[in-house]
């Protein structure tokens, strides 16, 4: 029989934090990395909740990290000059956004706004420069997997362009 | 509206949290006086942690485990420092033992001989000569027992010694921890603003603690080789030079006033000691002070110090003075980080709120 006094406070506890872990483990930024990595991942990053119609970060503030969703949905906007948004996408469990920040400072191209209660994992520049620091090779295997990500949307972004430049070309032939 | 968002809810959220804040600050004015010890002894481990910091970062990044890399750390420094106060502190008890026993006899006799022959041919006034002496002797007795009390009870800061590296090892250990448990308790809106600026803060204070540290250490340690070149030269004038320098080095965290008070201990026990060609040596302990100056100024701090809490001269005057008149000598040498340390998160608030869309 369960007992419901040492059930709420050890067993719901090491359900929470295999549930971080699960949810890291299955972001591709982290898929280089093994369970003990990824225990040093948990112990770094910050879960936080939003609430419905709550910013994430806004366009142009200084990009500090990337976001998990751990149960939700995300919606990404370009805040127009006259104050109305331009929805771009929607994202949802499980999903990742604003890994870019993890390189630089540069201002957010867009804004996340939780589109319902939301449970999000963050993941910072700072923390991952000092993981470099003290963890070299689990450093290195998290920026790898960052490049392969930022490859593969190059890549993508190629080809789009590629199509969009034939299609323009085509049409201009008449 | 939503209740939980109407603006009078906010405004009597913010006056609970106004209300809180003040009770805190009254609370702490109240236990500081029992507190004072161990807010002193937080302090100090939280600037050792951060000197330590990238020492067992680097062992970690070596593959030890962190706790084992910041024992291994505290150890080494821990031994330096009962080593070093093992070797100093006996031969400084009984260098002041004999100090006082000279000040005592042959050397206020004769001081007292030549000032009154001065002042009866120039102000034809001895008496103020031996009033002068007389003060002065009274003076120098109170510090030395002063300073002899200091060293005996070395026996009540081995608590202190006890305490401080345990507080410091969960410090670096549980760093992360500490500034999660912090973080949480942010709310969303100001969640990235306080992150990023937490951490430029605590970067540049990092950088400037170590950087004062390795600074302090380097003139410590060449105003002691500075020091034993004249005790080579000079036959031995300069006693406890090791003690000196490094105090010069300590003392040099206080801007524009700490080459003086370093300088002045190596002269006053130099006459103290009285040897031959005492002129001669204070010359070159001059020197030595000075050419270590230089170095530091030139060389030295440039490479090690952080420029990010550069500061004009006037305001680091001002903060000495009134670190001074708060706390005394320690108050003096807190008096530049404290104020570097609130100039660097000004700036970087002020940055922050410049750049993040407030929601």
């Amino acid at each position: 029989m369960k007992n419901p006094i040492w059930e709420n406070i050890v067993y719901r506890k090491k359900s929470e934090l295999s549930d971080t872990m699960q949810v890291l483990a299955k972001v591709p930024i982290f898929a280089d990395l093994d369970e003990k990595e990824i225990v040093e991942i948990e112990k770094i990053v910050h879960r936080r909740k939003y609430k419905k119609g709550e910013p994430i970060f806004r366009m142009g503030d200084p990009g500090l990290g990337m976001y998990i969703i751990v149960e939700g949905s995300v919606e990404i906007v370009e805040e127009l000059d006259n104050e109305e948004r331009k929805h771009l996408a929607d994202l949802g469990n499980g999903s990742f956004f604003g890994d870019l920040a993890l390189l630089d400072e540069s201002p957010r191209s867009a804004s996340a706004i939780a589109k319902v209660d939301c449970d999000i994992i963050g993941f910072f520049r700072p923390d991952l420069v000092d993981l470099l620091y003290r963890k070299p090779q689990q450093g290195i295997k998290i920026l790898w997997a960052l490049a392969r990500i930022i490859g593969e949307r190059l890549r993508r972004t190629n080809e789009q362009l590629t199509n969009l430049q034939r299609e323009v070309k085509v049409r201009k032939n008449g | 509206m939503d209740k939980e968002t109407s603006p009078s809810s906010q405004v009597s959220k913010t006056i609970w949290r106004i209300f809180f804040i003040l009770l805190a600050m009254g609370f702490l004015f109240v236990v500081y006086p029992y507190i004072k010890t161990v807010f002193f002894m937080i302090i100090i481990s939280w600037l050792l942690a951060m000197i330590v910091n990238p020492l067992v970062d680097y062992l970690e990044s070596k593959g030890l485990n962190r706790a084992l890399a910041i024992v291994i750390v505290i150890f080494i420094i821990l031994g330096c420092i009962v080593g070093l106060m093992a070797l100093v502190v006996p031969a400084v008890m009984s260098a002041i033992d004999s100090l006082t026993t000279k000040l005592q006899t042959n050397l206020i006799k004769d001081l007292t001989v030549q000032l009154e022959q001065t002042f009866e041919k120039n102000f034809n006034n001895a008496a103020l000569a031996r009033d002068l002496i007389s003060k002065g002797e009274q003076l120098g007795g109170e510090m030395l027992v002063g300073i002899g009390q200091f060293l005996k009870n070395a026996g009540a800061y081995v608590a202190f010694i006890g305490i401080v590296p345990f507080l410091t090892f969960f410090m670096i250990k549980d760093k992360r921890l500490f500034k999660r448990m912090l973080i949480s308790q942010v709310p969303n809106r100001y969640f990235e603003l306080f992150l990023n600026v937490l951490q430029k803060v605590g970067n540049q204070v990092s950088k400037y603690i170590q950087g004062q540290a390795i600074d302090a250490l380097i003139v410590g340690l060449l105003s002691v080789i500075g020091l034993f070149i004249i005790n080579l030269v000079f036959d031995h004038p300069v006693p406890f030079s090791f003690f000196i320098g490094m105090l010069a080095g300590i003392a040099n965290l206080i801007p524009y006033l700490g080459p003086i008070v370093g300088a002045v201990p190596a002269i006053a026990l130099t006459v103290l000691n009285n040897p031959g060609n005492v002129g001669t040596v204070i010359v070159w302990i001059a020197v030595v002070f000075i050419l270590v100056q230089i170095i530091d100024n030139n060389v030295i701090s440039p490479l090690v110090v952080s420029k990010s809490v550069n500061m004009h001269p006037i305001t680091v005057v001002i903060a000495v003075v009134i670190g001074g008149n708060i706390g005394g000598m320690i108050g003096m040498l807190f008096a530049v980080p404290v104020w570097g340390i609130i100039k660097v998160t000004l700036k970087e608030v002020s940055w922050g709120l410049r750049s993040y869309k407030l929601r």
